[in-house]
């Protein structure tokens, strides 16, 4: 099988962990607005991005997640102030540290989506999805079993 | 040495005779060349098992953690990386500065079994003396000398803190400063591609055996309940599969970010020789670039970089690729 | 009595590793543990023990033995296949050899460990301790550490060739099929074998004494020395996972949605969690009675139970306990006498 076909038949898994204020409104308004994303994102809801721990991401990629979004409100606008703020020194250390340890940094990724942006939730939605499915699955953090 | 050891009984004997202390913790001798351990003295007769040679390596400073030292005062001896971790302890608020009469110990640096071994050196071996910069190995019927930075640990020769940042009486001279570079080989690491660090970092994981020393030995890990031992929600499997074991490695090193103060006896205790360091030191290195530098448990009172922020730090996720 | 010349010993390794999985001392970052051999392993067999014992391979730090699937009310179990029992231990020093007649006593009686039962199938070849380290003390519990007599099959070290010595059918079976590259001995290199096991005997210099201990460690249970030797206990599992002996396990299971499989591995009563019941009862509430268990359990309660000592004195956990707790110390306390060649 060429790896053209390969990346074709694969479909990743994503899961997203959507702030409850901004972000996962976000998507609630992509989705009222009848914009489309790829099936292959999962939202978990959670009060803050800094309440994402590493690991919960962790986690996902052991049970089989191919790529793991953090979405949060925009620096300045956190309903708890200073929440994405702690979330931003946090998955910008992991994401080097990832990488360092031999896991591709292209796997996580953090966004900030604010409520309004229903079309930019969208559009991360499918970048990732399209960059992931190139990337192929991931195998290197996943359980064996 | 002999003189700071004969200081430290002297000093002991007398703090626990004049009762402003109601324990020392010091180190005691053992019977073999390498075997140099904990000692806790609650009689000023006791003193005198009190030593100080090339194999006083571990930290006492968690043993503070012990509920049945909560209500005593204690008396006990700090080299440089111990110091850190007791300052790392009292930033966690773990342990109470006014109940701990510290001793200073400069120290320039201490000896790796494992390194005698390699060089053929530990049969019939009956102790290691240090005069300057030289090392004798004593026999029964011989001795032999050699530059002793040979045959310190790692963590000696990168050490930037040899001389205790905080105590209360200082037991002999200052030594100086003189640390190789400490992040040799994490850039080493940082310059290969991402799949041979995988393959490296794996093959390292793969033979852990989830003894734990790493954690138990580190002064930064104090917290009361470990995640790695909840059931209820069980985070770490007990089976060492490797996703399990890259969980543990992973979480303990990023947990200890902004805390870590490079003491290395994680990687000092480790049966498997994993090299904790690197992982420990890529994060220090991170933290520096990123956020300023930023030496752990070197003043209490700072804030751990990772438990604050500035509104205009960068946002390092956005890079196409981790450096 | 038959001998291999060490050049040739890769040869040696090929040509068996083709008949069954042979495992064998191998470095591996400064590491040297037991693993399968293949064309460019770095074999070290003249280091004395590997880090793991050897019991890491009979009784695995974790084996799954059960699948499990459930669909709507429906739950299916499937054990899995008993694992592959002809492979082939090669370097295994005494004392370990010694370690695996101890775990024998736990999982070979009824009931029997079926798994470890099949593992123990295979062949072990033993290779002498010319100079044990100055923290051996196998001989303590009687063993020597030039001779291995539970192995298949006996090797001696006599520099530029191994003497090779089968003591069981399974041992005399392996060795007829290595004709072409075993060699007969001189009559002068034969005799060295002996020479051999006495030097290797005389160099430990500590003469153990070791009567009346496990009488006398019964005895020891509320003795002072379990007070000043846990306080600096850290609670890590090093010395019971470099065990030879030490075969306590758990049992937990892993499940995905519908599937799952339950697994059995390593446990260590230095962890708190070791004794910890449902309730939040814990029988063994500080380091003090865990560190109590474990020499307990050595010196006292397995000869009890099992009529030998539960150590064979390798002298792992003395060599890598990050504070020294020295068992060589509570021997002593027992009534151990030392005496220095």
């Amino acid at each position: 099988m060429s790896v053209a076909a390969k990346t074709q038949d694969f479909e990743p898994l994503i899961v997203a962990f959507c702030c409850n204020w901004c972000s996962y409104a976000g998507a609630d308004l992509a989705g009222t607005g009848r914009m489309s994303y790829p099936a292959n994102i999962r939202v978990i809801r959670v009060p803050c991005s800094s309440r994402v721990s590493p690991n919960f991401i962790l986690r996902a990629f052991q049970r089989g997640a191919d790529g793991v979004v953090v979405a949060g409100c925009h620096p300045g606008d956190c309903h708890y102030v200073s929440g994405n703020y702690h979330a931003r020194r946090r998955f910008s250390m992991l994401r080097r540290f990832l990488e360092f340890v031999g896991i591709e940094a292209e796997r996580l990724e953090v966004h900030w989506i604010s409520a309004s942006e229903g079309s930019r939730f969208a559009q991360v939605m499918q970048d990732i999805t399209d960059k992931i499915r190139v990337l192929g699955p991931n195998r290197k953090l996943r359980d064996s079993r | 040495m002999k003189e700071i050891m004969q200081k430290m009984r002297a000093e002991a004997a007398r703090v626990l005779s004049s009762g402003e202390v109601d324990l020392v913790l010091g180190w005691e001798k053992g019977d073999l060349w390498w075997q140099s351990y904990p000692v806790f003295i609650e009689n000023e007769k006791k003193a005198e098992l009190l030593t100080w040679d090339l194999f006083c390596v571990p930290n006492l400073a968690k043993y503070l953690l012990e509920e049945i030292w909560h209500k005593k005062r204690v008396a006990l001896f700090f080299k440089g990386c111990d110091a850190l971790g007791f300052n790392q302890l009292m930033q966690d608020k773990r342990v109470d500065r006014e109940k701990a009469f510290i001793f200073a110990v400069p120290c320039s640096g201490l000896v790796d079994p494992q390194k005698v071994e390699r060089a053929g050196l530990h049969q019939g071996l009956l102790r290691v003396e240090r005069l300057g910069d030289e090392l004798t190995f004593v026999y029964k019927d011989r001795e032999k000398k050699t530059a002793a930075p040979w045959f310190y640990y790692d963590k000696c020769l990168t050490c930037r803190y040899p001389n205790p940042v905080v105590f209360d009486f200082m037991l002999g001279e200052p030594v100086p400063v003189n640390p190789r570079e400490r992040f040799t080989a994490v850039k080493e690491l940082e310059g290969q591609n991402v799949d041979a660090r995988f393959q490296y970092w794996q093959r390292q994981f793969s033979r852990c055996i989830r003894c734990f020393a790493c954690r138990n030995v580190c002064p930064a890990c104090s917290c009361r309940e470990c995640i790695f031992d909840l059931t209820s929600p069980r985070w770490l499997g007990k089976a060492t599969e490797l996703s399990e074991n890259q969980f543990y490695h992973i979480t303990r090193a990023f947990h200890m970010a902004g805390r870590c103060v490079d003491c290395g006896e994680c990687a000092r205790v480790c049966p498997v020789q994993i090299p904790l360091t690197s992982l420990n030191r890529k994060l220090i290195k991170d933290i520096d670039e990123l956020y300023g530098p930023y030496d752990a448990g070197v003043d209490p009172q700072k804030v751990p970089p990772l438990v604050t922020f500035n509104p205009g730090d960068p946002a390092a996720f956005l890079e196409s690729k981790g450096v | 009595m038959q001998e291999i010349q060490k050049a040739r010993l890769p040869q040696l390794w090929e040509y068996l590793a083709k008949k069954a999985p042979l495992y064998l001392p191998q470095q591996e970052d400064g590491v040297i543990n037991f693993a399968p051999w293949q064309e460019g392993a770095r074999v070290k067999l003249e280091s004395l023990n590997t880090v793991l014992p050897p019991k890491s391979i009979v009784f695995p730090q974790w084996e799954t033995y059960l699948h499990f699937t459930q669909k709507a009310r429906e739950l299916k179990l499937t054990p899995t296949k008993e694992p592959e029992g002809s492979y082939i231990l090669f370097g295994v020093r005494p004392c370990d050899v010694a370690g695996i007649t101890v775990l024998d006593r736990v999982f070979l009686q009824d009931p029997v460990d079926v798994f470890y039962e099949s593992r123990r199938r295979c062949t072990i070849i033993s290779l002498a301790c010319n100079e044990p380290d100055i923290s051996c003390f196998c001989s303590a519990f009687g063993l020597e550490p030039g001779f291995a007599p539970a192995a298949d099959i006996m090797l001696w070290d006599g520099d530029k060739f191994l003497l090779w010595q089968s003591l069981t059918e399974k041992g005399e079976t392996l060795t007829h099929s290595l004709t072409d590259l075993l060699e007969v001995p001189t009559p002068a290199e034969t005799e060295s074998v002996q020479c051999l096991r006495e030097t290797a005997a005389t160099v430990q210099e500590q003469k153990w004494g070791l009567d009346g201990v496990k009488e006398r460690a019964k005895d020891m249970f509320n003795a002072p020395i379990w007070d000043s030797l846990y306080r600096r206990c850290l609670g890590c599992g090093i010395c019971t996972y470099l065990c030879p002996t030490c075969h306590c396990f758990d049992i937990g299971d892993f499940s995905r949605g519908e599937r799952g499989e339950r697994f059995r591995c390593w446990d260590s009563c230095m962890y708190k969690d070791f004794t910890l019941m449902a309730s939040g009862e814990n029988p063994r509430p500080t380091q003090k009675e865990r560190v109590r268990q474990r020499f307990m359990h050595k010196l006292s309660y397995f000869p009890a139970q099992h009529g030998l000592y539960g150590c064979v004195g390798c002298g792992r956990c003395v060599r890598k306990c990050p504070v020294n707790i020295d068992i060589t110390q509570v021997i002593k306390e027992a009534g151990g006498s030392i005496s220095c060649a």
